[in-house]
C-alpha cells in the first residue's frame, strides 16, 4: 500500500509546479453569463414538462402518455365527423365538462403514471442532493414539479378542448356561430384548468410520499378510484333509495356524496357555477348532484387545492439531503 | 497558487482573505444527544485538501453546512469568503458536491443528466449541452456519454458523479469518499483525476475520506476531525513523516532482533510476523540494517508502513485540537 502510495504521489507535483505545462485537453473556464435563480426554476420546469410526457426518458416513457393524450383527444374527433355528417345536428360534446367519464378514467392513469416520474425517482435515485447543492432554494424545486405537472395535466385536458373547437368553429355557419362557440370555449378552458389544478396538486403530493414508483402509482390510483365508485354509488344511492327532498331537489346525501372524489368534486364545482344550465348548452352525459351545497363543492375544491400544494411544498422543506 | 477566493467584497470581522474553507467553533448537533460537529475550527488554503476521518466522524455534516443545506447548531463557517448561514445560495452557484451515495438515474443517459444538471447550475442551455461534454470528456467517458447511466459500471457512475459536480465551472469541489466502492484499479484512476482537476483546472478541492492511504496520494493538505472534533490539520508531509513506521521481518531471531533494536534507542512492537518501529529518518534505516547485519539475521522483507487513520491521530497528542482557550490560529493549515 505505501508503496503505491509513494509511486503516485511522485506523480503528483504541486499545483503551482505546472504552470506552464500545456495539455492535449485543456480545461476551460466558463465565464459567461449566469443564469438566475427564474431561469433555472424555468428550466426545471420545462424538464419536468417534458419527462411527464415521456420526453427524454426512453421511447417505452412515451406509449401511455401518447394512448391517453389520443383518447383524450377521442370524443373531439368524434364530434368534428359527426358535425361534418349531420351540419343541422349541432355540437354532441359540451366544452365544459367534456366526456365526464371518459376524460376521469384518462386523467387518472395519467395522474397515477406520470406524477411518480417528476418526484418519485429522483426520490429513488437520490437526485435531490445534486438539486440542492446547486443554487436554487429548497422551495423552488416543489413549485417547478408543480408548475410543470399542472402544464401536462393542462396540456392533455385543454388541447382536446381546442380540437373540439376548432371542429364546431369550422363547421359553424356565420361569423356570429363561431362566435357563439369561442364564448363556450372560454368557461370550458377554465373547468380544464381547474382538472389541472387540483389533480397535479394532488397526484404530486402523494407521489412525492414514496420513492418506490409501484408504490407511488398505487397511492394514487387506488385512492383517487376508490373515492370516485364511493361517491358515484353514495349518489346513485342517495338518489334514488331516500328519493328527493322536496320538489325538485336531490337528498343530503346525494348532494354531498359528490365531495368525496375529486372527479366528483370538480364535477360538483361545475354545476354549482353553470347553474343554472344556460339554454341552448350541449347537455352534460353525467353530472354530480350537488342539490344546496354548491357553495360547499367551491369552497373544497379551493382548500383541496391549497392543501396538497402547501403539503408538498411542506414535503420538500423536511426531505433530507443525504 | 491558482484558484485565488475572492473575498474582498466581504464585510468586515468576516473570513480570512486567503482562506477557501472557513470554521470558527462550528458546531452541529442532532437532537440533544447526537454531536456531529464539535467546536470545530479549522482553515483551508486553496489546492487539494484531504478530510479525513472514521465513518461517523462529522466529515459529510461539514460539507453539508459548507454548502448550506444544514444549518450549524453554533460557530460560523465561510467558503470562499461567503457565510454558509447567509450566503449559501453564492456558494453553491460557486461549488460542485459529489455526494457520498448514489444519486444517478438509471434511465437517463450521462449527457443529458449532466447538461440538465448544468442548466440547474444557472448555465444556459447551449452551453451547458457544451460543458457537459466537456465534462464528461475530462473524466473520461467521452465515448460512453450516450448511453443511459443505469448501463454503467460502479466506476463510471463516480465519473459522473464527479462531472456533473464540474459542469458548472465550480472554484471549489467538496467530494465526499469519491472513491467509494471502487476496486483498486478504479481507485487509482478516480485519485488521479481529482489531483489532475486540482493541478491543471485550478479548483480547490476537499476529498472526505476515511481512508488515509489512498487521500495521501493526491492531497496537500490533511485535516483529521474525530467525533466532529479536529485532530490535526497540516500539510501532508508533516502529518505522513509523524505516522510512518517501517516494518521489518526477519526469518529467524526476531526475539534477538527486538532485544538489538531496543538498545539502539528502538521501541520495537511486534506486529504480524515481524516488527514494526517508528521510523525516524535515515537513521532508523541504518539502525535496522546495522542490527540485522550485527546479528547475521536473514532479513527478509522492510516496508514502509502507516497506521490506520484512526490509531495515527489518536496516538498524538490532540495538541493541534481547537480548544476554546486558542480559538485563532488553531489547526491552521499552512
Amino acid at each position: 500500500m505505501s508503496a503505491d502510495a509513494g509511486a503516485a504521489a511522485g506523480q503528483v507535483t504541486p499545483p503551482a509546479a505546472q504552470g506552464g505545462v500545456i495539455h492535449d485537453i485543456g480545461y476551460r473556464r466558463y465565464d459567461a453569463v449566469r443564469l438566475g435563480r427564474g431561469a433555472i426554476l424555468r428550466a426545471l420546469t420545462w424538464h419536468s414538462f417534458r419527462s411527464a410526457f415521456g420526453i427524454g426518458r426512453g421511447a417505452k416513457a412515451k406509449i401511455f402518455p401518447a394512448l391517453l393524450f389520443a383518447i383524450m383527444c377521442l370524443p373531439a374527433a368524434i364530434n368534428a365527423v359527426a358535425l361534418a355528417n349531420n351540419p343541422s345536428g349541432g355540437p354532441i360534446i359540451s366544452y365544459d365538462s367534456y366526456v365526464p367519464s371518459l376524460r376521469t378514467v384518462a386523467m387518472l392513469i395519467f395522474v397515477a403514471l406520470e406524477a411518480p416520474n417528476l418526484v418519485s425517482t429522483d426520490l429513488r435515485n437520490h437526485t435531490l442532493p445534486l438539486y440542492f447543492a446547486r443554487p436554487i432554494r429548497r422551495i423552488d424545486y416543489p413549485l417547478a414539479k408543480l408548475s410543470a405537472f399542472v402544464l401536462a395535466c393542462l396540456a392533455m385536458v385543454e388541447i382536446p378542448l381546442l380540437l373540439l373547437y376548432i371542429g364546431n368553429a369550422t363547421q359553424a355557419h356565420g361569423a356570429h356561430q363561431v362566435w357563439v362557440q369561442t364564448l363556450r370555449l372560454g368557461p370550458g378552458l377554465l373547468f380544464g384548468a381547474a382538472w389541472a389544478v387540483l389533480l397535479a396538486s394532488i397526484g404530486l403530493l402523494l407521489a412525492s410520499a414514496t420513492g418506490k414508483r409501484v408504490f407511488a402509482i398505487c397511492a394514487i390510483g387506488i385512492p383517487l378510484f376508490l373515492s370516485y365508485v364511493v361517491a358515484e354509488v353514495l349518489m346513485h344511492v342517495g338518489s334514488q333509495a331516500y328519493g328527493p327532498v322536496g320538489v325538485g331537489q336531490p337528498s343530503a346525501l346525494a348532494s354531498l356524496a359528490g365531495l368525496l372524489s375529486p372527479f366528483t368534486l370538480l364535477g360538483g364545482v361545475l354545476r354549482w357555477l353553470e347553474a343554472p344550465p344556460r339554454p341552448g348548452a350541449v347537455p352534460h352525459f353525467q353530472q354530480t348532484i350537488v342539490g344546496h351545497y354548491g357553495a360547499l363543492y367551491g369552497i373544497l375544491f379551493a382548500a383541496a387545492t391549497i392543501a396538497a400544494a402547501g403539503g408538498l411544498v411542506l414535503r420538500y422543506r423536511r426531505v433530507g439531503v443525504g | 497558487m491558482i484558484a485565488q477566493p475572492t473575498t474582498a467584497r466581504e464585510p468586515a470581522g468576516a473570513p480570512e482573505p486567503d482562506a477557501v474553507i472557513e470554521a470558527r467553533l462550528l458546531t452541529k448537533r442532532y437532537g440533544l444527544t447526537v454531536t456531529a460537529l464539535d467546536d470545530l475550527t479549522v482553515s483551508i488554503r486553496p489546492g487539494i485538501t484531504g478530510l479525513i476521518g472514521a465513518n461517523g466522524a462529522g466529515k459529510s455534516t461539514l460539507i453539508k453546512i459548507l454548502l448550506g443545506l444544514l444549518e450549524p447548531t453554533g460557530g460560523d463557517a465561510f467558503v470562499l469568503g461567503r457565510d454558509c448561514r447567509r450566503d449559501g445560495f453564492a456558494i453553491r452557484t460557486l461549488t460542485g458536491y459529489m455526494p457520498e451515495h448514489d444519486c444517478l438515474p438509471p434511465d437517463v443517459t450521462a449527457t443529458e443528466f449532466v447538461s440538465h444538471l448544468g442548466r440547474m447550475s444557472g448555465l444556459p442551455a447551449a452551453a451547458a449541452r457544451e460543458r457537459a461534454a466537456d465534462s464528461l470528456r475530462h473524466v473520461g467517458l467521452y465515448e460512453e456519454r450516450y448511453r443511459q447511466i443505469g448501463t454503467y459500471s460502479t466506476g463510471m457512475k463516480q465519473r459522473v458523479k464527479l462531472a456533473q459536480a464540474l459542469v458548472g465551472d465550480p472554484r471549489l469541489l467538496l467530494l465526499d469518499e469519491p472513491t467509494n466502492g471502487l476496486d483498486p484499479a478504479g481507485r487509482t484512476a478516480m485519485l488521479q483525476l481529482i489531483a489532475r482537476i486540482g493541478a491543471e483546472f485550478g479548483i480547490s478541492i476537499l476529498v472526505a475520506s476515511h481512508l488515509l492511504g489512498e487521500i495521501e496520494q493526491v492531497c496537500d493538505h490533511l485535516v483529521a476531525i474525530d467525533a466532529g472534533r479536529l485532530l490535526r490539520a497540516d500539510s501532508l508531509s508533516s502529518v505522513t513523516q509523524a505516522s510512518a513506521a517501517l516494518l521489518v521481518e526477519v526469518d529467524e531471531g526476531i526475539d534477538l532482533l527486538q532485544a538489538e533494536l531496543a538498545t539502539r534507542g528502538l521501541r520495537p512492537v511486534p506486529f504480524q510476523r515481524g516488527l514494526l518501529v517508528a521510523l525516524a529518518g535515515d537513521e532508523t534505516y541504518d539502525a535496522v540494517r546495522d542490527s540485522v547485519a550485527d546479528l547475521g539475521l536473514p532479513l527478509s522483507r522492510m516496508e514502509q508502513r502507516r497506521h490506520r487513520v484512526e490509531e495515527l491521530f489518536r496516538t498524538e497528542p490532540a495538541a493541534a485540537a481547537g480548544s476554546d482557550s486558542e480559538p485563532t490560529g488553531a489547526g491552521r493549515v499552512s
